[in-house]
């Protein structure tokens, strides 16, 4: 189960940077929502002391830890919150540019 | 009892604040006085709680719902704390009265004052708590806050400075929580106290340097230092002009806070090379801002870069690390917030008199003629960024330098007087430039702008600081004391 999760969370990062790294602005914010998601898995992880049991499923014994599932819901309304913000700020911007290809939107450059 | 309320106050008061003028949004004088109001009540109990601490000596703890240390919510004002609140609040008080005195149409907006003071509450909040998950979100609320004023900025390319920047703050996010998930699977908990006790009993775990690591990006971010700077000359510039002031001076403090936290407090044994490695960037962020800031055509670009030299000086202090470092360091973050805000908010004066908004030197060449007293201010605050008597750059860089003789570290100290001059190179030109000569064909002056009250402020108190700076000087030495002494932080959070 670690070694399949960490798999998982490494995929998901390598996916996300590659499409971060890309010109194309709506692809490099799913590349973005990628990432989080990858990060989320991280987190998640870092709680699970024995396999698959989720919290306060037994009694005794081990069991995993709440503490980051919390952590997640946090991070997870955060970057919604974020990506929702981002998403609308690009749809000024390409209004304005009329494209999606980052090379194109220059007004900083000079 | 109420000593360890008052750690909650300087955060719920611009929160509440905050709610309240969202209400009062139709009547907008109402809202503006409203949201002053807030803000310099809010100064009033940061200034408060620092002198409580002070008078007591020991830190303020808050414990939230009453639940102890490293299981609840923590809430911790030491001197560090307290000094960077009310260095904070000072700051956004002069940024509010300065938009009160704006005739930008960004300031008319609804949420103007409501963003302002999360703004506010976001930087206060990550700096008094005690607890690493909530540093992540009160960052977050003071990013989205600071992106927000910024992609309504009247300059038509703040979206795309927010995008910019939100967008590397998005991943600078992403690698503070990578930082979290890596210290809590070493050692099991987010209060910075209990961590700071856990990494010095059990030792360095497999995960413990790549969260330093990630720690360290993502205050680099947020300081926008070398090679993370990339965003903020943007981004400063296009904000609008109390924003960039609030954002140029007090909200890139908020990585120098993690670091000073970082070295003094979570990573006493790793600290070294945290330190080496500040002191690297320091130094080439000392020349390369400084260098940059002489290459740019616009004011606010100027300052944006200066900010990146100043901040590399404040490095350099942290990384050298002996109590004196410190003090200096945090007398250098304390003097910069007043300055840069000062400065920034000239330019924006400078910029609202133009024949176009904008602080391009194509724009203002000249336009300060009929304008002597924006001048003199200008003039007083390039000679406090560039440290020379009688203002408080002056004492900051002497203290700085000052430690730098003590610690031994003269290469560092050698490049960074070195780079020092830059700085009154590109003040002094821009200072020319505005006020000395003559404006070209077709460019006059506007007969009304901006107020000059807030600038006004802060350059007396730059000039107060600098005649008058054992105050200031001396709580700064206590709270490098304190932070030689990271015991007395985790027993007053932990108790025992």
């Amino acid at each position: 189960m670690e070694l399949l999760t960490a798999l998982a969370v490494g995929l998901l990062f390598a996916i996300g940077v590659f499409q971060v790294l890309r010109r194309n602005v709506i692809r490099s914010v799913i590349g973005l929502i990628i990432l989080s998601n990858g990060v989320n898995l991280f987190l998640l992880m870092t709680g699970i002391v024995d396999g698959i049991d989720p919290a306060y499923t037994t009694a005794t014994g081990l069991r995993s830890d709440a503490l980051p599932q919390a952590l997640i819901l946090t991070a997870i309304v955060i970057s919604m919150g974020g990506i929702a913000f981002v998403l609308s700020i690009l749809y000024i911007i390409s209004a304005r540019y009329k494209t999606a290809d980052m090379d194109e939107v220059e007004g900083l450059k000079n | 009892m109420i000593k360890n309320h008052l750690a909650l106050l300087p955060i719920l008061i611009p929160l509440t604040g905050a709610m309240v003028a969202l209400l009062l949004r139709k009547q907008r004088r109402l809202q503006a006085g409203w949201t002053l109001g807030t803000m310099l009540t809010a100064f009033a109990a940061s200034l408060w709680l620092l002198a409580e601490i002070w008078g007591s000596g020991r830190p303020a703890v808050f414990q939230s719902g009453g639940w102890p240390a490293p299981a609840g919510i923590t809430l911790v004002g030491d001197m560090l704390s307290a000094l960077f609140v009310v260095m904070t609040q000072l700051v956004m008080v002069t940024g509010i009265l300065y938009a009160l005195g704006s005739r930008d149409t960004v300031v008319k907006y609804p949420t103007f004052f409501p963003l302002f003071l999360t703004l506010a509450a976001g930087l206060t909040g990550a700096m008094l708590t005690g607890d690493l998950f909530n540093m992540f979100v009160f960052a977050e609320l003071l990013v989205i806050s600071g992106t927000m004023l910024t992609a309504m900025s009247d300059d038509r390319y703040g979206a795309e400075a927010a995008y910019k920047y939100f967008y590397i703050s998005l991943l600078a996010s992403f690698f503070m929580l990578l930082a979290v998930g890596c210290l809590y699977v070493s050692y099991g908990t987010l209060n910075l106290a209990d961590l700071a006790v856990r990494i010095d009993t059990q030792g360095a775990r497999l995960l413990l340097w790549p969260g330093i690591a990630f720690l360290l990006v993502t205050f680099m971010v947020k300081s926008a230092v070398f090679p993370f700077h990339f965003w903020q000359p943007d981004f400063h510039t296009a904000a609008p002009t109390p924003v960039s002031a609030m954002l140029s001076s007090v909200v890139v403090k908020l990585g120098v806070y993690g670091f000073l936290r970082m070295t003094t407090l979570l990573f006493v044994a790793q600290a070294p090379l945290i330190q080496a490695v500040l002191v690297g960037l320091g130094v080439i962020g000392v020349i390369f801002g400084g260098l940059s800031a002489i290459g740019t055509h616009n004011v606010k670009r100027m300052l944006a870069y200066s900010t990146l030299a100043q901040i590399g000086f404040i490095l350099v202090g942290i990384g050298w690390g002996t109590p004196l470092a410190l003090a200096a360091a945090i007398v250098f973050a304390f003097n910069h917030s007043l300055i840069k805000a000062a400065m920034l908010m000239l330019a924006g004066y400078i910029a609202s008199r133009a024949s176009i908004k904008s602080a391009a030197f194509e724009v203002v060449t000249g336009v300060g003629k009929p304008l002597p007293g924006a001048g003199v201010l200008f003039f007083v605050g390039s000679l406090a960024l560039a440290g020379i008597p009688p203002t408080n750059g002056f004492v900051s860089k002497l203290l700085l330098f000052n430690s730098g003789v003590e610690a031994a570290r003269f290469w560092a100290l050698f490049l960074i007087g070195l780079a020092s001059i830059l700085t009154l190179i590109y003040t002094i030109r821009a200072f020319g430039r505005i006020w000395w000569q003559p404006p070209a064909a077709g460019i006059t002056t506007k007969p009304a702008g901006d107020r000059l009250l807030a600038p006004l402020i802060l350059i007396g108190l730059v000039l107060l600081l600098g005649l008058w700076a054992e105050p200031l000087v001396g709580v700064a030495y206590e709270t490098g004391l304190w932070l030689g002494d990271p015991a007395g932080y985790v027993q007053a959070v932990l108790g025992g």
